[in-house]
Parts: structure tokens; sequence; C-alpha cells
């Protein structure tokens, strides 16, 4: 996704009222990520189980959450997922970067970027893909499940190589 | 000291401030000595305790946040001590009542003993207290009060058999009764 439609989503999940923008910085990101540095509202933490822990808490608080990761990460925190935040039923939205989601991607993607669909339907972890042109729908889609109490994710496809 | 009886002296100590209490026998001692809504059993996502405390404390500056951690939590969590030392929240009270094992599955041995946790924690910015006795817990909860957080606890616990019962709230109740005292 381009750098404009990035930092756009910054701007209308935050008129939204997501306040906090906690997580693991991810090259499919990073204009995102970015965006959130540039208003200085971001929490970068040591891994993505955390970022969760501390969403959590702030989600507990009355303050809405984001947590953006790479799918990687996602793939470290299914624990996490399954037993804090789907448990306990706690209203979160997640920001996944796709790596692995072309075939000829770094090798360490591969594996893990095959399965990425299967892993968020398998853990019931309810998912839309965010473009270009439907990232305004896909969002008032999240903040939708937010409203009634669901943690859920947006997934942005990396379509590039570096 | 066994973990119980310090987890009774700190809760009621801490009266309704909330407390983050980590996965297993932790949340079991707390659930059975000094029950209340702002208390957040844990019962999965082990490590996460000083975490869920973290966003709680940033979120509640007027609140005095507290978390009650094991050691072989924070060492799946280590990471954590250093974004709350990074972050310096002076409202966290972080804990961790240390076995020197894993308690909850048959006491298998953790690595803390042959480290020191305190110098860590004191190393990432956290004001740090060491306790081996009843007496001294009760003066260092006197005293904390006085301090700016983070504040770290290192309470060294004795094993025991005493098992408390399984907290009985469901994960959905627990986080309304959170949600309405926070």
């Amino acid at each position: 996704m381009n750098e404009e439609q990035q930092r756009k989503i910054y701007h209308y999940l935050k008129s939204k009222n997501i306040e906090n923008f906690v997580g693991v910085p991810d090259s499919t990101l990073k204009h995102f990520i970015d965006e959130c540095l540039q208003n200085d509202n971001i929490l970068i933490t040591t891994r993505e189980e955390e970022a969760i822990g501390i969403a959590a808490g702030m989600s507990l608080s009355k303050s809405n959450s984001l947590v953006f990761m790479q799918n990687a990460g996602f793939a470290n925190s299914i624990s996490t997922i399954t037993s804090l935040i789907q448990l306990y039923e706690i209203p979160l939205i997640f920001l996944i970067g796709w790596r692995g989601y072309l075939p000829d991607d770094a090798p360490e993607h591969l594996k893990i970027g095959k399965i990425q669909p299967e892993l968020l339907k398998i853990i019931g972890l309810k998912s839309q893909i965010l473009t270009e042109e439907n990232w305004k729908v896909k969002c008032n889609w999240a903040l939708k499940q937010l409203k009634q109490k669901k943690p859920c994710a947006l997934v942005i496809r990396r379509m590039f190589h570096d | 000291m066994i973990r119980k009886e310090a987890v009774k002296i700190i809760a009621e100590s801490v009266g309704n401030n909330p407390i983050i209490s980590a996965n297993g026998f932790m949340s079991r001692d707390l659930f059975e000595t000094y029950d209340k809504e702002s208390n957040f059993y844990m019962i999965g996502s082990m490590g996460l305790a000083s975490s869920i405390g973290l966003g709680i404390a940033l979120k509640n500056p007027k609140k005095q946040v507290f978390v009650f951690d094991g050691d072989g939590n924070i060492l799946m969590n280590f990471g954590s001590l250093v974004t709350i030392g990074s972050l310096k929240p002076k409202n966290l009270v972080h804990i961790v009542f240390d076995n020197s094992s894993h308690e909850s599955t048959g006491g298998q041995p953790t690595h803390s003993s042959e480290i020191n946790l305190a110098k860590i924690a004191k190393n990432v910015n956290y004001k740090i207290f060491v306790v081996q006795t009843k007496t001294k817990l009760m003066s260092v909860l006197k005293n904390i009060k006085k301090f700016k957080g983070p504040i770290f606890i290192l309470i060294k616990i004795s094993t025991s058999k005493e098992r408390s019962k399984r907290v009985s709230w469901k994960p959905k109740t627990i986080r309304d009764r959170v949600i309405k005292a926070l």
C-alpha cells in the first residue's frame, strides 16, 4: 500500500477514537508507523505479545488501541491472542503486515506467509485485507467490531521487494 | 514467608487500587485472600502481567497500579522491564514474588537464583526494594507512597504445599469488573 494511503489510515483511525498505537515495527507498514511517530503517538515494544498486553491494559481502561505487527509476530502471538484477548473478549484492532504474500518473498517468510489466512481463520480472529481502494470501508468494519467489543485484524499485503 | 502470606499482606495494604496478578497460583492466592472488583486475575498468557499493568498505569495516572508477578513470569517477558523502565510510569508498583521455581507446574527450577533480578531492575530505572521478612514487607509498603515509580519490590518467598482454590469468576466477568472499577 502506498505512502499516502498508509498515512491517511493513521489519521482516520485517530479521528475515530483509536487513541493508542502499540506494536513492533514492520517494513510493509512503515509509512503508517512513521505517521504514528511524526504525531508522537506510538509505543514500540520489545515483542508483539508485550504490545498486546499493554494494549489490553489500555482497553480495560476504556481507551481504544491498535496493535501493529508483522505476520511473523502474529504467529508468535497466537497463544496470547487466544488466552488473553479472545478469552476475556478484550476489543482490539490488530494491523498486520503480510510478509510471504508474494511467493518469491524472502525465504524466512514463505511458510508463515502461505498459511497466514488459515492461521487467522483457525483461531477465529475475524480479518479483512486493506487495499488502497477499500481501506476506509475496511477500517469502518474494524471500528464496528470494536464497538461490539470484538477483537479483529486488518491485513496489509507486502506487494514489493527491497 | 510463603506467597499466600505475602499476597495477603500486600493486598490488604493496597486497598482499592488495581492489582494485575499473574496466571497460576498467584491469581488463586489473591482471589482467595482478597477478592475485589479491580483485581485482574490472569488465567493464561503467562508473562504479561507487567505489560497489562503498564497499559493500565499509563491510562490511570492518578491510581497506583500493582502488578503481582512471579520469577518465572518476569523471566518470560524480560523486555517488559526495559519498556517500563524507559516510560517510567510513576504510579506502577511491580512486585515479583520469587521462589526460584515454576511452582504452578510442579516446582521446576527457574534461573532467578543465579542472577540478581533487583540489580537488573535498578539498571533499567526502577526504584528497588528487596524483602525477605514480613516485618520488612510491611515497612516497605508503608514507605512506597513516598517514592516515585516505577517501583520494583522483590520478595523472596519459600515454596509451599498449600493450594488456593481456582478463580471462580468467568474471564468476561473479570473483565467487566475491572472496566467498571477503573
